[in-house]
């Protein structure tokens, strides 16, 4: 394997970044509404060159009123999930661990609920009441998976998937209860969406996703070394515990803010870092940004399929994530196998 | 210290660039006068003088657009909007839990028709954050239905129609109470699907259009749309089902019940007390008082006969 030098990760991000925004760009000319590449070039160029009373009055209201929040909204939700992911894979030092999976989704939808039925007009209370719910089901589900006073693979995801399923149960029944109350339907919190725009302002959910996701960063040369044994790291100067938090925090805050904006929307956080360790290694220095900039990649081509591929009819884009996403990694599999 | 100020910077640059790409600058130009209007779910908004072009959300309001003979200002309904058959050419923009916000923006509608029953909230919440005026109805009752017809009449500027069309409503409705004043409540089962059963709650639109046709829904319950099991039915032994036809017209429900074997265990069943009513009961819409017409003459028959009358 090649050394990692900073250069490599710029080299490597800068792609990823490009690729993002070819998507953004495609993205941006998909649609019920006619538009072409060019035109939507020049409609950018025009906005940010402040220069907005040249653009035609329908293509601020499509590209800056409805297309290009929902692809910022993918992008938070997509780096934000990919970026737990990773961060609980390696807390875990589970291959198997997702926000998703560990129940942590299901928890932070569950708190998200809570808050719309107890506190629906305090602002910012869903973002914390998800985080809240995040936090306290990883506590229940790390209880959980203890086995002998060790963290046990299958036992920690059979934690997982209980947990899952029985929080779900918890929503259907609280959903079914309130029906008719404002509260959006059981498909937005169990299999994810982005149509609906966040009440909190995009820039403070990219603001604390950047926040959060840099306190992972921080702490991947010290998670390389605790991914070969915390005795080990704990013997090289590592402190483990407060490692072991600052990851456990930030993911859930992740978890927390990408589900309380879009619901609970599966397998991203599974799905990134997995593909990401097979293209560029194992090295958390360089996974941790590949992954943040390949789950965005991956959110907004699911969504602009989600909403796309049926015309006016849209699919959840859990839905796509799961759909496009399991070839995918199943194909790299086969690949790394042979 | 050097990775934190990086990190630092980067977020302040990445949430203006989010806030120049999402902030609004949908200062519509109304180009004529407009009037603040506020809605049935108290949404406020302001609604040109000429309404000119309309998109409807829900088949009723569809239907309401129709009856009020402002069928041309109609230039987009759902995949669900049936009636008058008319409807179904115009554009669609979707289904109507989860219309495509861009088709609706591609219609350049001035005023977009929505209700609280089946539309969902965020729908309208984000259409009038871009500048479009949506009005929201949301009838609990028949009454306020025909409210909701007189006020979206003044909305798209058919004051007129809207009223008289309300008043001729109203008129058959009285009539209907009348004829109907000294008959029992029939205790009926509605049922929104047969399988599972799915019925109403006392707090629906349906339940107070029942109520019309002189009969009573015999769940008692807090929840809208109730799913009773086949045990409480057998409990509570309804006088009479009530289906309503599918979208087709299709009346194979009744058959389909009485050759079911959980249903056979009612007496209603057995009896063959099974009604079906056109599903325009379903829909706040001038075509429910057909369907209470209907329900009533078949419910009670002998309120109808012409010896009542002398």
């Amino acid at each position: 394997m090649k050394p990692l030098t900073p250069r490599r990760v710029l080299v490597i991000c800068g792609l990823l970044l490009a690729l993002l925004f070819a998507a953004v760009v495609i993205s941006l000319r998909m649609g019920a509404y006619p538009i072409t590449i060019p035109e939507i070039v020049t409609t950018l160029f025009n906005r940010f060159a402040g220069r907005s009373d040249q653009i035609p009055s329908e293509f601020l209201l499509v590209v800056f009123g409805l297309r290009l929040p929902r692809i910022a909204l993918g992008i938070i939700v997509g780096a934000a999930l990919s970026t737990a992911g990773a961060g609980f894979q390696a807390l875990l030092r589970n291959p198997l661990a997702d926000p998703y999976v560990l129940g942590v989704s299901s928890g932070a939808a569950l708190g998200a609920i809570m808050s719309l039925i107890f506190t629906p007009h305090v602002a910012g209370a869903i973002q914390i009441a998800s985080f809240v719910g995040a936090g306290v089901t990883i506590s229940i589900v790390f209880l959980l998976g203890r086995r002998g006073g060790q963290l046990d693979a299958a036992t920690l995801l059979l934690a997982g998937i209980i947990t899952t399923s029985f929080l779900s149960a918890v929503i259907m029944f609280l959903m079914t209860m309130l029906s008719g109350r404002d509260l959006r339907g059981i498909a937005f919190w169990v299999m994810g969406d982005l149509q609906t725009p966040p009440v909190i302002g995009l820039k403070w959910l990219f603001f604390v996703l950047v926040i959060a996701a840099g306190c992972i960063y921080t702490t991947t040369s010290d998670l390389n070394l605790i991914l070969t044994g915390e005795q080990e790291a704990h013997h090289l100067g590592v402190n483990v515990r407060r490692v072991k938090l600052v990851v456990y925090v930030a993911s859930s805050i992740l978890t927390g803010l990408a589900v309380s904006v879009s619901g609970a929307i599966g397998y991203v956080g599974l799905l990134v870092p997995h593909v990401m360790r097979m293209l560029f290694g194992t090295d958390y220095r360089l996974l941790v940004p590949t992954s943040a900039i390949g789950g965005a990649i991956l959110i907004v081509v699911a969504d602009t399929l989600a909403r796309t591929v049926l015309g006016t009819t849209e699919i959840p884009v859990g839905a796509m994530t799961a759909l496009a996403g399991a070839p995918v990694f199943i194909y790299l599999m086969r690949r790394r196998v042979r | 210290m050097r990775k934190w100020l990086i990190l630092l910077v980067l977020a302040t640059v990445g949430a203006t660039c989010a806030r120049t790409a999402s902030a609004m600058p949908f200062a519509q130009t109304p180009a004529e006068p407009g009037r603040a209007v506020t809605d049935e779910t108290g949404r406020h908004m302001t609604v040109p003088m000429n309404v000119r072009r309309i998109v409807s959300l829900a088949p009723n309001l569809t239907e309401i657009v129709y009856d009020l003979g402002a069928g041309d200002l109609l230039v987009g309904d759902t995949d669900f909007c049936d009636t008058p058959a008319a409807a179904r050419s115009k554009p669609h923009v979707g289904n109507p839990q989860k219309p495509s916000l861009e088709a609706i923006v591609a219609l350049h509608p001035d005023l977009v028709l929505a209700t609280a029953s089946i539309n969902a909230p965020e729908t309208a919440d984000t259409l009038l954050k871009l500048g479009i005026a949506v009005y929201t109805t949301y009838p609990h009752t028949v009454r306020q239905m025909l409210d909701s017809i007189s006020e979206i009449g003044a909305l798209i500027g058919a004051n007129e129609q809207g009223d008289s069309l309300k008043a001729s409503l109203r008129a058959r409705l009285d009539a209907l109470q009348t004829k109907l004043a000294d008959r029992p409540l029939a205790h009926v089962l509605f049922l929104v699907w047969a399988t599972p059963p799915m019925s109403v709650g006392p707090n629906t639109f349906i339940a107070d259009a029942l109520r019309w046709a002189g009969a009573e829904s015999v769940l008692v319950t807090h929840q809208d749309w109730p799913t009773p099991t086949f045990e409480e039915l057998l409990r509570i032994q309804p006088d009479y089902i009530v289906l309503t036809t599918d979208h087709e017209g299709d009346t194979s429900g009744a058959a389909q019940l009485r050759a079911d074997p959980d249903w056979k265990g009612l007496m209603a069943v057995q009896s063959n007390r099974i009604v079906t009513v056109n599903d325009r009961f379903d829909r706040p819409s001038p075509g429910l008082v057909d369907a209470i017409e209907q329900l009533a003459h078949d419910l009670h028959p002998e309120a109808f006969l012409p010896a009542v009358n002398q």
